[in-house]
């Protein structure tokens, strides 16, 4: 190829170049420009405040005088002085009698309803609607609901001959209420994961258990329940999650009480932080529940992960 | 041939019994099917039944009737009473404004980045999607503190900035939701705008988001819940009544007047009814939403 | 093929830019249109009359202050005032919100659990320099009540008005029974004494047997001589004080002194003598925690014959009876007659816009005009001394004599712990009290753990 040849191809091929990387720079700024938003958002409500509680954690501050650097000592108090343990225990708790109960509502429904007999569709439906209900809004009428003189569920009791208790101030039976306005929430909503997870399996794979000789429960253990295991491990993760940060219900229906057996870690972490104004220790609480559900999630995981065996292609 | 003739009319009649046997189970079982249906209708329906007759009733028929007793004479007092005296027509419109604000906002922001990391190119995509994932996994409650601390160090406490302004941008959970979706729309839909001369703008706007009506259905249902539903942040960040929404509203309420029941179901179903209509008109899409997360994938 | 394409580049940038700054321009003017409506603050600007907030929250009370702010915006035309009604139960945590948000209130009732909390974060204006220009004569007022708001020489409001504490009784029923109630009763650490003495007599069983006698039933007793709840100003901080000891070593102490014997002693004459002896309200039937919140109830149906608690109940006590009441002094204990001394000042925002007018009503609340109100309506004794019988003449047409109140007023008197952070040590105290108050524990394990816990409090407020 002569010179002259030579220099005109490459001509074109450099202009080739530039213009790709101009596109490319102008691709990447309209990517950014879309992300732009988005990302602002993520860095300044999520990750700065997170870098910034843990920072919070080691002072003393009450946001009217001066910070006090206090190093890890926050996280000790927050136990020795502030109850933070029993919040912990009271929120498990709470979250021990919430998700397995729901989550066996959920599954229940979802195979008492996959059926394609009449009436199936309506009821579905009106299972899930409680899932947008304001819990707050919730909250005031269970209270109205578990009254002792005024509500449905004692006059019921009333109507057998039984003396039903006070519901919200009774130690033993507070947290159990507050549960079942969580059940009464979210079962429904959970149940149309089980549905979708349920409609996945293939009727065949119940055929050849049949044809084996299974029963109807042997089915359920062996078949119905391995299979779920993928949809089982979003509910209850995100059930643990949610659960773990419990307070719209709590602050309505017994603001912590009767004493502090209703004392959830979100609703002790408000007081210590917006009654008390202990903006450190408050901050260690968030960092320690934070830790905490991270815990559980990865256990739950790992748990999981060790049984999902198979999935169906 | 006497035994087969006699064998076979024997062998009809056991399987005649064994009809009329499972037909009897069957009618049972179809009875306690249903009377499990009708229990759970009850227990889902009932409490906002209840609370829709208490809401009309004055206050001393609340206390004396069975809760199941619709009111027999319907009185519009306790809504007047809410709305004139106790400002709920107030807290009604924070809770709209600010709500129509943070949904408005939030699903576009969240399209826009959802659009960016499923089909757009660009260094850093992948990493800073997962961080994006991994700001899900940040319980709520962790993140209040610092940004009480943050937003009064900005002078925003008690303004309607405050409420929304978290949550506005866009946040990971629809960027995700949405650019799950986005990846299943063939990427040759999208290549051949561009050829044509598209921007990326009018690529998003005017073919994307008429075939993505199902999720952007679903990410504004869900924003427009959660800014409806929103407790704890407005609790804390807003202290003039003036500024409450209807969350906060309710719970100063209970707070003071807990046993006027009247007043305080009939304001509890100002927040609950809207979010029964809006169900109503768009359960299919909550329902259909469930297959749109793709958990089982 | 040589030079990109002008065209569709160009096209797009606009294009581009154009979509998403609309939606970003929009969603800028809606929040800012929303914003700005937020940012308005309550007191007017208009013209020159000025609007300021006072916050309180005794409903009662904000009637006779209304008649008192009444006159005040006669003789000051230019000024108007809002009162606002923040329920007790959190009034200290609404109030210290405010001061973050900047919204506080001009002027705002503050009581002694939280006022050295804010005086310490500088949320209280001192007024010492405006006193001594408007020539403001402090010693009208109660000398404790002027030392419990001073520090040093500044001082953080004009006193108003002050509280203490006596035993209410049942006159009805000591008619029944014959029993005159002695004025000078006393009581030793070791259980015996005049009072306890007549509190046996006091007390009687359902077949009418008193305390006294060997026939009394301490399983059914139809009323109780005394209640006295588990309380550092109504309840045992009175005899905690009468034993010689106190919550705190000194004001604005760091820590507690709690596990001195004298506290020891205080309390448990209460949990062992009185209690132990059937004449006192158990800890179990008085509230949760025995916090007193079912006295009010059992004193209007009979079941205590005497009451102890602060003159505010007065009013209460007058609508729920149907008997006539009658009001003794505490008892005599080892120190003397002490009571526990108490009193609310106005507290002048320190980042008020209207600095000048909030200390026109601030100098107004606290003068003999507004106090002479405040007393003559019988809402509050009023902080200056000479004023007191006006309130005194109020009850006495009320039918109810409140002259024991003044005697201890007169008398000796403790003023109510103070200390940043007091009001949050006190609940912890009160908690940690609590078991002993219902002898579920002994009373040095439980004022160790309420040392403990009210320590930590004061250490880090």
């Amino acid at each position: 190829m002569s010179v002259a040849a030579a220099a005109t191809t490459m001509v074109p091929r450099q202009e080739h170049v530039e213009t790709a990387s101009k596109a490319d720079r102008h691709r990447i700024r309209t990517a950014f420009a879309f992300l732009a938003p988005s990302l602002l958002g993520v860095i300044l409500f999520l990750v700065i405040p997170i870098i910034f509680v843990i920072g919070l954690s080691l002072v003393q501050w009450n946001m009217l005088t001066p910070m006090k650097w206090v190093g890890l000592s926050n996280y000790v108090n927050i136990f020795e002085f502030d109850g933070f343990g029993h919040s912990l225990v009271v929120t498990a708790y709470y979250v021990i009698l919430n998700i397995p109960i729901q989550t066996a509502f959920a599954l229940g429904m979802a195979m008492l309803l996959r059926s394609k007999r009449a009436g199936t569709g309506v009821i579905r439906i009106i299972a899930v609607l409680p899932f947008l209900s304001t819990p707050v809004a919730m909250g005031v009428v269970w209270n109205w609901v578990f009254n002792p003189s005024t509500g449905l569920v004692n006059q019921f009791l009333a109507h057998l001959g039984i003396a039903g208790p006070a519901w919200l101030s009774n130690e033993a039976t507070a947290m159990p209420v507050i549960a079942f306005a969580n059940i009464w929430q979210y079962a429904g909503y959970n149940m149309l994961f089980f549905l979708a997870g349920l409609a996945a399996i293939p009727p065949t794979v119940y055929e050849a258990a049949a044809l084996d000789g299974a029963t109807k429960a042997q089915q359920f253990w062996r078949v119905t329940m391995p299979l779920l295991r993928p949809t089982m491990l979003f509910v209850l993760v995100t059930g643990v999650i949610g659960s773990f940060q419990v307070f719209d219900t709590v602050y309505v229906m017994t603001a912590g009480g009767p004493g502090n057996a209703t004392e959830v870690a979100s609703l002790n972490i408000y007081n210590t932080a917006f009654a008390g104004f202990r903006i450190g220790e408050a901050s260690a609480m968030s960092v320690v529940l934070f830790l905490v559900i991270l815990a559980i999630t990865v256990v739950q995981f790992r748990y999981f992960n060790k049984r999902m065996t198979y999935e169906i292609a | 041939m006497t035994s087969a003739t006699t064998a076979v009319p024997a062998a009809a009649a056991t399987v005649q019994t064994t009809e009329r046997t499972s037909r009897l189970t069957k009618g049972v079982r179809l009875t306690l099917f249903y009377l499990l249906l009708l229990i759970i209708a009850l227990v889902f329906i009932l409490p906002y039944l209840m609370s829709v007759f208490a809401a009309f009733k004055p206050l001393a028929a609340i206390l004396s009737q069975s809760p199941l007793r619709p009111p027999a004479p319907l009185t519009l007092d306790n809504f007047k009473t809410i709305f004139t005296q106790y400002d709920f027509g107030r807290y009604l419109a924070n809770t709209l404004l600010v709500t129509v604000i943070l949904t408005a906002g939030q699903v576009t922001f969240s399209m826009m980045g959802a659009y960016a990391f499923a089909r757009m190119e660009f260094p850093g995509r992948d990493s800073l999607f997962w961080l994006y994932l991994m700001t899900l996994m940040v319980p709520n409650i962790v993140t209040l503190v610092p940004l009480y601390v943050m937003f009064a160090h900005s002078h925003l406490l008690n303004t309607y900035w405050a409420i929304f302004l978290p949550y506005v941008l866009g946040v990971p959970y629809s960027v995700f939701l949405m650019r799950q979706y986005f990846m299943t729309i063939p990427k040759e839909v999208m290549e051949a705008a561009r050829l044509d001369g598209c921007s990326e703008g009018r690529i998003l706007w005017r073919i994307i988001v008429p075939i993505s009506r199902p999720i952007i259905i679903t990410a504004t249902l869900l924003a427009f819940v959660f800014g409806w539903n929103n407790f704890m942040w407005p609790l804390i960040v807003t202290n003039s009544n003036s500024l409450n929404v209807l969350t906060v509203g309710i719970a100063n309420f209970n707070s003071n007047f807990s046993v006027q029941w009247n007043l305080i179901l009939a304001g509890a179903l100002v927040a609950l009814i809207p979010m029964v209509i809006l169900f109503a008109i768009f359960q299919k899409h909550i329902v259909n939403s469930i297959s749109l997360t793709g958990i089982n994938r | 093929m040589s030079a990109p394409r002008p065209g569709p580049a160009r096209r797009s940038a606009p294009r581009r830019a154009g979509f998403a700054a609309r939606i970003m321009i929009i969603g800028a003017v809606l929040t800012l249109l929303t914003g700005c409506a937020g940012w308005g603050l309550s007191s007017s600007g208009g013209g020159s009359t000025v609007t300021l907030t006072y916050a309180l929250w005794d409903p009662h009370e904000q009637v006779g202050y209304q008649q008192s702010i009444d006159e005040f915006e006669k003789l000051h035309p230019n000024i108007k005032v809002d009162i606002e009604n923040i329920p007790y139960g959190n009034y200290e945590q609404k109030m210290i919100a405010e001061f973050i948000t900047g919204g506080a209130p001009d002027l705002f009732w503050v009581n002694t659990p939280w006022l050295a909390t804010f005086i310490k974060d500088g949320m209280l204006t001192n007024l010492t320099p405006l006193i001594k220009a408007s020539h403001i004569t402090m010693s009208q007022y109660y000398p404790q009540l002027v030392a419990l708001h001073s520090r040093g020489s500044a001082i953080y409001g004009l006193p108003k008005d002050w509280d203490t504490i006596a035993l209410y009784y049942n006159k009805a029923y000591f008619a029944k029974l014959h029993l005159a109630v002695p004025a000078n009763l006393s009581w030793n650490t070791d259980g015996t004494g005049s009072f306890v003495t007549f509190l046996k007599e006091a007390t009687t069983d359902t077949s009418g047997h008193n305390a006294l006698s060997p026939r009394f039933n301490p399983n059914k007793i139809a009323t109780y001589a005394i209640a006295i709840d588990n309380d550092p100003q109504g309840g045992w901080g009175d005899y905690v004080a009468e034993a010689g000891g106190s919550v705190l070593p000194y004001p604005d102490a760091p820590r507690t002194s709690l596990t001195t014997p004298q506290v020891n002693q205080g309390i448990t004459f209460l949990t062992k003598y009185l209690t132990g002896d059937h004449v006192m309200v158990p800890g179990d039937l008085s509230g949760p925690n025995a916090n007193g919140a079912n006295l009010e109830q059992m004193f209007a149906q009979g079941q205590v014959a005497m009451w102890e608690q602060g003159d505010w109940n007065t009013l209460t006590v007058k609508t729920s009876t149907t008997f006539p009441v009658g009001v003794t002094t505490l008892p005599i204990g080892p120190d003397g007659r002490v009571s526990v001394f108490n009193g609310l000042i106005d507290g002048l925002n320190s980042h008020t816009r209207y600095p000048k007018q909030a200390w026109e009503l601030e100098q107004w609340l606290g003068s003999p005009a507004s106090e002479a109100i405040m007393g003559s309506g019988g809402y509050v004794w009023p902080a200056i001394k000479s004023l007191d019988p006006l309130f005194l003449r109020y009850w006495q047409k009320q039918g109810i004599d409140m002259q024991a109140f003044l005697t201890e007023a007169q008398g000796k008197v403790i003023n109510f712990p103070n200390s940043p952070g007091v009001g949050d040590a006190l609940t912890d105290i009160d908690n940690d009290l609590g078991p002993a108050f219902l002898g579920t524990e002994p009373v040095s394990q439980a004022l160790k753990a309420a040392q403990t816990d009210a320590d930590y409090v004061l250490r880090t407020s």
